[in-house]
């Protein structure tokens, strides 16, 4: 149905594709994997014309596409989810959903009608004039998933669609996938959850270094396969975290609420080297208590110790000088300034230690951030290039080694392996294991539960902003945790 | 950023290169140190706001702030020197800080809270002194500052070169600075790494207010007169160099060395225009084009239409060859202009060099208020009948909106240039006369007309009627009209213009002394606009229903005011000081009593050959006559030449002058 | 929409001391005076309110009214029709509009740089081609393009309303206009859902210029001849009128509604002098008045307030 052939593309010096192929059949669904900076994304922007390949063809039913265009594309029936929400932020959700659906004259009521037909289709429960901007994360990515399909698209294609999606909606988005399969629909998926694509996925394509390195049968190829031909090496498998933890009782929150009830009750004691995985629906309150613990959030009842003294942050700069760091689950719009350097990144918390007589010592900046660079295996070409044309994996450890420069009594991680790809999560699993070992106390909220009972000792379970019970990894199941997540509130604190 | 950087390079190095070929003594030390003189105050503003667009902010206020520390300091130097600098920068400060709290602590965009304190800030210093200066006999140490040396150097290019140096190292190698242009990206990110963002912009606007203090105070130094017109339109020229120099107006990107490479390549501009004789128009649009040009070449690999940072790969950079070809137009059509201005300048003053003609051209350069009041372009017409009568050269140029500062920098052109004569009609006598000592220094014959200097400042004056004749003569006509008794409303130009303060003062004089029972309702302002006076009159007509009658004190806003009584069908007489071509129809349709003015084309006429007689020797000290061209022989009363009383142009006589 | 619902407070306010203490402010001939007087803002706002949605600006448009209007004077004294200096003005305004839109799009200069660089050059050039004379001597159709006085106040009012509602919808209810929505959040984001940010871009860019030929013509032909330093100030009083009324500087969010209360709450500011307020405080006291009405819309919570523009 549609083949790339030979795609070439390259960003000045830079070769990002070499000469890939890519084939894709009806009622089929395509996976495409590949390690953060393989290509990918090149490949899709490609593939949804908002990019001219440098040589090579696209072959649409047999017959060639020239001068490929968004407008074009979608016209074609190419419909695309990217992985960073590709929305308009001002303006409403009813608006981002039918942007130029509805013909020359627009009908307001009709739209917001149709929004909210089109949001149930996918799950999502949202209000068609909220402005796109003050929606959460998944919700935007629901929210691109439903524009998506409202096209009725001949071919699907989504970038990493269940990143960021708790597990219940990601169980429904692969529901979607399968009937849209079966009406023959063809889908391009993908993915970093390898498990997830082995349940469902027909055939896949390995992208490594801007080549197709392996094309076949989803069902003739193991995980282990596909991880080898990812990184081109057999990676050692991960291996659940022993606990290090503590008596000393490091963090102790009793009876927080905040004032607008996102948060409410909760009582949670974390201990020097342990890690406490939090678990829950996205907006049950995780990422609340992750802010205000960073003072990002005002609270309004309760206390906070921190090694046994209150604690109240009113600013971020209050929260790191104690010891409390933060790995926000936005990457892009809150763990870096993409325009700035990558050492620039990795040093703004820090300046005030880099300034010699009150003027910056760059000297002494770049040799930290390459030190940084090469302790946590950052791939880039030199650490003053923005940092956003490093891949999101390798942005990632620069924010992690960046909050792990001090030492902190506490960090706090949410979702630090959201899109991440394989090589990249094992390094910073890593890194968070050894933090523990040294005696850091870790916060580690994750919507991928494998995660979560990888590397945490204790999880608590979050509904509703409030934490519905904790338990212990080991005696515990990964479908236990689920359907904690999942049942009724009931009175229950 | 370094690309546009080396844009601007090779354009400062272009336009010295130009100038240098053709403007006379461009080159010389002199005028170089003039240059940066004349840049001080703008350089001192776009720095700060270099910071501040650094951290995505911007200030409109800057040149209200100038105008408001000016008056503070004239208004305490009764209390001492060092008191009255130390009342300024804390009313500076207290600007920028209001600005900060706005900004920091209530989240209102700079854009709008700055502008909201642009108009307050310019209105409480307009408002306390009602306009007129403050304080003009300033200390000697104190213009020191302003207008002295320090072993040749201007007294303020080490303040400037310290400001430089600072601003860059705390834009680019302080902590503050980095955390600036880190909010200035992204103030979400920022705070998440630990900076507090209200904190910093609260700091940036305050150093700018500061900043734009230390302007009005150089600024006060420099002109010598202490007025809340101090930085009129500073703020737009700020942001002009600024934009300029590379620094982006969403922040998060700025350039301290662009900034001040945009601030010479404009000043260099605008001194070697005036050196070259040509005229400041072509001046603005030769800035306009450098815009275009420096931008166009040294444009970054974002792209204009967005304002968000995205990812590289998003936005592949080409240029294609139409760019290519529209931008090398660009040159071209620059280059061609500048080619044809100098060539026309080769050509009217016959041959480049000077001396290449053995009969010396004596060359006049005079200047008006404001170039572009219709008043003083029918002055021109006269000037250039007599020019061409007498076949000397003309050089006629001035501000373009009633400037004192500008008017300085002229006339400092103008001696760099080396002129026989200048001629000025004077906006602040305390601000002129030192550079007009300066001039007759050199051997320059020095000439005021229409308004005078100090007597020491220049050689003759052409004196077409005082301040007072004119008062009083307004005054008598309104009495006339309303028949001795009444209520009457005055239509000024802006509340800080100089001549028309001076004329309210005596009108009110001779109010007291003369016409008791004639009550002055209001006076408002027009900004010597045509359209505003339109508007303020209809206000005035309804808001003052006693008003019988309304004297309008601007050229152009006498049509404007004849305009609204018109339409509104009022019995509301007018009067007003205008030249006869804008007011005739209304004269002749009875909306207008009478315009009281002299012969404008005559007093052009006649200055031109003052100028001429004094330059060849012929018009000394204690000459009792003056022979003028077609105006026959004209009285000289000690050092000045008189033109004659103000005139009244009525129904029955406006058709027998054609200006 | 907390911030137009402030600024409505504000101008009522002002309107009820306005009611209280000077009445005559509300006689009928004033009012009509009044709008008739704030029209050119009322369109060159208008202007202003696409541009800023689109993520543009106009710095220029001042000079834009005085070129456009010095055009239609020098074709109405060279004795052309109505219908022909009237379109020699909007087409004046449209091919600035084009010149805009080529340098913003083909060129990559910000609009910002671009509208200074031409507001240099426009008013350079008009001073230096007029020597600052105004054009004068017209055919008495000119005022009013003809239609008299009484006829003209009521037609131009009219014209302005329609414009301004026409624009209205078209931002609000057309496809074409939600493109300049979509351009002004990100124009790359916009491109990827279909819209054409380089046809948008140049559009606004020349719908502007035609309204500022409009602004120029109801200005300018109110009078029976044109002044060349016509429409100074008006870019920043435009500007004002769109940030004032909720439009964001940083483009996607605007409307047309909001700027028409804008430029209503600077007619209601310039109603002072019906207080008898003394002239030369008249700045001060409008600065504070709209500090009020800008205050009242302060955001007090930075991330929230922040995260949008991300």
């Amino acid at each position: 149905m549609l083949s790339l052939r030979k795609i070439d593309k390259a960003f000045g010096a830079v070769r990002a594709l070499t000469g890939v192929d890519l084939h894709l059949q009806p009622g089929c669904v395509h996976a495409l994997v590949g390690e953060n900076g393989a290509g990918k994304s090149t490949l899709l922007n490609i593939l949804s014309g908002a990019i001219a390949a440098d040589a090579g063809s696209i072959m649409l039913d047999g017959a060639e596409c020239v001068g490929l265009t968004p407008r074009r594309a979608q016209a074609l029936g190419i419909a695309i989810v990217h992985q960073q929400p590709a929305l308009l932020h001002e303006l409403t959700v009813a608006e981002n959903l039918l942007f130029g659906s509805d013909g020359a004259v627009i009908s307001w009521p009709a739209r917001r009608a149709r929004a909210r037909e089109l949001l149930l289709q996918v799950g999502a429960d949202l209000d068609p004039d909220a402005i796109a901007a003050s929606l959460p994360l998944p919700d935007q990515q629901l929210l691109q998933l439903a524009r998506a399909l409202r096209t009725k698209p001949r071919i699907l294609v989504l970038d990493e669609p269940t990143a960021v999606l708790p597990s219940a909606a990601s169980q429904r988005l692969l529901a979607l996938v399968r009937d849209l399969r079966a009406r023959g629909t063809a889908v391009l998926y993908v993915s970093h959850r390898l498990e997830e694509l082995q349940q469902f996925a027909d055939q896949v394509t390995v992208l490594r270094d801007g080549h197709s390195v392996f094309c076949g049968n989803m069902a003739e190829v193991t995980t282990k396969d596909l991880i080898r031909h990812m990184v081109g090496r057999t990676l050692a498998a991960d291996t659940a975290h022993p606990s290090h933890a503590t008596d000393k009782e490091v963090l102790s929150i009793e009876q927080l609420s905040n004032s607008d009830r996102s948060l409410h009750s909760i009582t949670l004691s974390l201990h020097a080297g342990e890690i406490l995985g939090l678990a829950g629906l996205v907006g049950a309150g995780r990422t609340q208590l992750a802010e205000c613990l960073f003072g990002l959030g005002a609270i309004d009842a309760g206390s906070i110790r921190l090694n046994g003294k209150p604690f109240a942050p009113r600013s971020p700069a209050d929260a790191i000088a104690r010891g409390v760091v933060l790995v926000p689950e936005d990457r892009r719009r809150h763990g870096v300034i993409p325009a700035m350097s990558l050492a620039s990144n990795f040093t703004l918390p820090h300046l005030n230690e880099f300034a010699r007589h009150g003027l910056l010592d760059t000297r002494a900046e770049t040799d930290a951030a390459e030190q940084a660079v090469s302790a946590f295996a950052v791939r880039a070409a030199s650490v003053q290039e923005p940092i956003q044309t490093l891949s999101g994996g390798n942005q990632q450890k620069v924010v992690l080694s960046r909050s792990l420069r001090n030492r902190p009594t506490v960090l706090l991680l949410d979702e630090p392996t959201q899109g991440i790809d394989v090589g990249a999560r094992q390094e910073i699993h890593a890194h968070i294991k050894s933090q523990a070992a040294a005696g850091c106390a870790v916060l580690l909220i994750s919507s991928d539960l494998a995660e979560l009972f990888l590397l945490a000792d204790r999880i608590a379970v979050f509904q509703r902003g409030t934490v519905v019970g904790i338990v212990v990894r080991r005696s515990s199941s990964p479908e236990q945790v689920m359907s904690m997540c999942l049942q009724p509130a009931t009175g229950q604190t | 950023m370094r690309e546009r950087s080396l844009a601007l390079c090779i354009l400062l190095l272009f336009l010295a290169l130009c100038f240098a070929f053709f403007a006379p003594n461009f080159g010389s030390l002199n005028n170089l140190l003039e240059i940066v003189r004349s840049a001080t105050e703008l350089g001192l503003l776009s720095l700060a706001m270099t910071l501040l667009m650094q951290a995505g902010a911007l200030d409109l206020s800057v040149g209200a702030v100038m105008g408001l520390t000016a008056v503070m300091l004239g208004a305490c130097l009764p209390a001492g020197l060092p008191l009255a600098l130390l009342a300024a920068l804390t009313t500076a400060t207290v600007c920028g800080t209001a600005n900060g709290l706005l900004v920091a602590r209530l989240r209102i965009p700079p854009l709008l809270a700055t502008l909201a304190t642009m108009a307050l800030f310019r209105g409480i210093a307009e408002g306390s002194t009602r306009g007129y200066a403050v304080f003009t006999e300033l200390p000697a140490a104190f213009l020191f500052c302003g207008q002295g040396y320090l072993l040749h150097v201007p007294a303020q290019l080490p303040l400037l070169v310290l400001a430089s140096i600072g601003a860059f190292l705390l834009a680019h190698r302080t902590p503050f600075g980095r955390r600036l242009t880190a909010l200035g990206n992204s103030p979400t990110a920022a705070r998440y790494m630990g900076i507090d963002v209200a904190r910093h912009q609260f700091t940036a606007h305050v150093l700018t207010g500061l900043s734009a203090g230390i302007a009005g105070i150089l600024y006060t130094a420099h002109l010598g007169q202490a007025k809340a017109d101090a930085g009129t339109g500073y703020e737009l020229a700020a942001i002009t160099v600024v934009v300029l120099g590379g620094t982006s107006l969403t922040g998060g990107k700025a350039t301290i060395i662009g900034t001040l490479l945009a601030l010479f390549c404009l000043a260099t501009l605008q001194n070697g225009l005036l050196l070259a004789g040509l005229p400041s128009e072509l001046g603005l649009i030769l800035q306009g084009a450098l815009l275009l040009l420096a931008v166009g070449i040294g444009r970054n690999h974002s792209t204009a239409l967005s304002t968000t940072a995205l990812p590289t790969d998003l936005r592949p950079f080409k240029m294609k060859n139409s760019q290519v070809l529209v931008l090398a137009a660009a040159i071209l059509i620059a280059a061609a202009i500048i080619a044809f201005t100098n060539l026309a300048l080769v050509r009217a003053i016959g041959g480049a060099a000077p001396a290449l003609s053995p009969a010396h051209r004596v060359t006049v350069a005079l200047m008006p208020k404001n170039k572009s009041d219709p008043y003083f372009a029918s002055c021109q017409a006269g000037a250039q009948a007599a020019a061409a009568e007498l076949d000397i050269d003309l050089i006629w140029d001035g501000p373009n909106d009633t400037d004192a500062a500008r008017q300085n920098e002229i006339v400092e052109a103008w001696i760099t240039k080396g002129v026989d004569v200048i001629g000025v009609s004077v906006e602040s006598e305390a601000a002129i006369s030192t550079v007009l000592r300066k001039a007759r220094a050199r051997g320059i014959k020095v000439l005021t007309f229409d308004a005078d200097a100090a007597a020491d400042a220049r050689d003759f004056f052409v004196n077409q009627a005082t301040e007072q004749a004119i008062a009083q003569a307004l005054t008598d006509d309104a009495a006339r009209i309303l028949g001795g008794k009444g209520t009457f409303a005055i239509l000024s130009a802006s509340v800080t213009a100089a001549n028309q303060n001076a004329w309210l003062k005596h009108i009110q004089l001779r109010l007291a002394e003369k016409w008791p029972e004639l009550k002055l309702a209001t006076t408002r302002y027009s900004d010597g606009l045509r359209d505003k006076a339109m508007a303020e009159t209809n206000k005035l007509l309804r808001a003052f229903p006693d008003v019988q009658l309304v004297m309008v004190l601007a050229a152009a806003a006498v049509p404007g005011a004849a305009e609204a009584i018109k339409q509104a069908g009022s019995k509301v007489k007018l009067i007003g000081l205008s030249v006869p071509s804008l007011c005739r129809d209304y004269v002749h349709e009875g909306i207008i009593e009478s315009i009281t003015l002299w012969n404008t084309v005559d007093l052009g006429y006649l200055t031109v050959h003052t100028a001429n007689a004094a330059a060849r020797g012929l018009l000394k000290k204690g000459a009792t006559t003056l022979n003028a061209g077609r105006m026959g022989t004209m009285t000289v009363q000690g050092d000045q030449v008189l033109l004659g009383a103000p005139f009244r142009f009525t129904k029955d006589n406006i058709d027998q002058f054609k200006f | 929409m907390t911030q137009t619902r402030a600024l409505l407070l504000v101008i009522t306010c002002l309107l009820l001391t306005l009611a209280i203490w000077a009445p005559e402010f509300f006689a009928p001939g004033n009012l009509q005076i009044l709008a008739l007087s704030h029209l050119p803002l009322l369109i060159a706002a208008t202007a202003m309110t696409l541009l800023i949605t689109a993520g543009q600006i106009d710095v220029a448009i001042g000079a834009e009214v005085a070129l456009c209007a010095v055009v239609a004077g020098i074709a109405a004294r060279a004795g052309l029709p109505i219908p022909i200096w009237i379109g020699a003005a909007l087409l004046t305004g449209v091919l600035i509009g084009f010149a805009h839109g080529m340098l913003v799009t083909k060129l990559r200069i910000p609009a910002l740089v671009t509208t200074l660089a031409t507001l240099a050059i426009l008013r350079g050039v008009l001073r230096l081609a007029t020597g600052g004379v105004w054009i004068q001597q017209l055919p008495a159709s000119f005022q009013w393009c003809g239609l008299g006085q009484a006829a003209g106040q009521l037609i131009y009012m009219a014209i302005a309303a329609a414009v301004c509602t026409l624009v209205f919808l078209v931002m609000r209810q057309t496809k074409v206009g939600r493109e300049v929505f979509a351009t002004g959040c990100d124009p790359e984001t916009a491109r990827l859902l279909g819209a054409r940010p380089e046809r948008v871009v140049p559009g606004v860019f020349i719908a502007s210029g035609l309204l500022a030929g409009l602004a120029a013509l109801l200005d300018q032909t109110r009078l029976p001849s044109v002044a060349i330093e016509a429409g100074t100030g008006l870019e920043l009083a435009a500007i004002a009128c769109v940030v004032l009324g909720g439009a964001s500087i940083r483009g996607g969010r605007g409307s047309v509604g909001g700027t028409a209360l804008g430029v209503l709450f600077f007619a209601a500011i310039s109603g002072l002098v019906f207080l008898h307020v003394d002239p030369v405080w008249e700045r001060a006291i409008q600065g504070a008045i709209l500090l009020i009405a800008i205050a009242r819309e302060a955001r007090p919570k930075l991330h929230k307030a922040a995260s949008g523009h991300a």
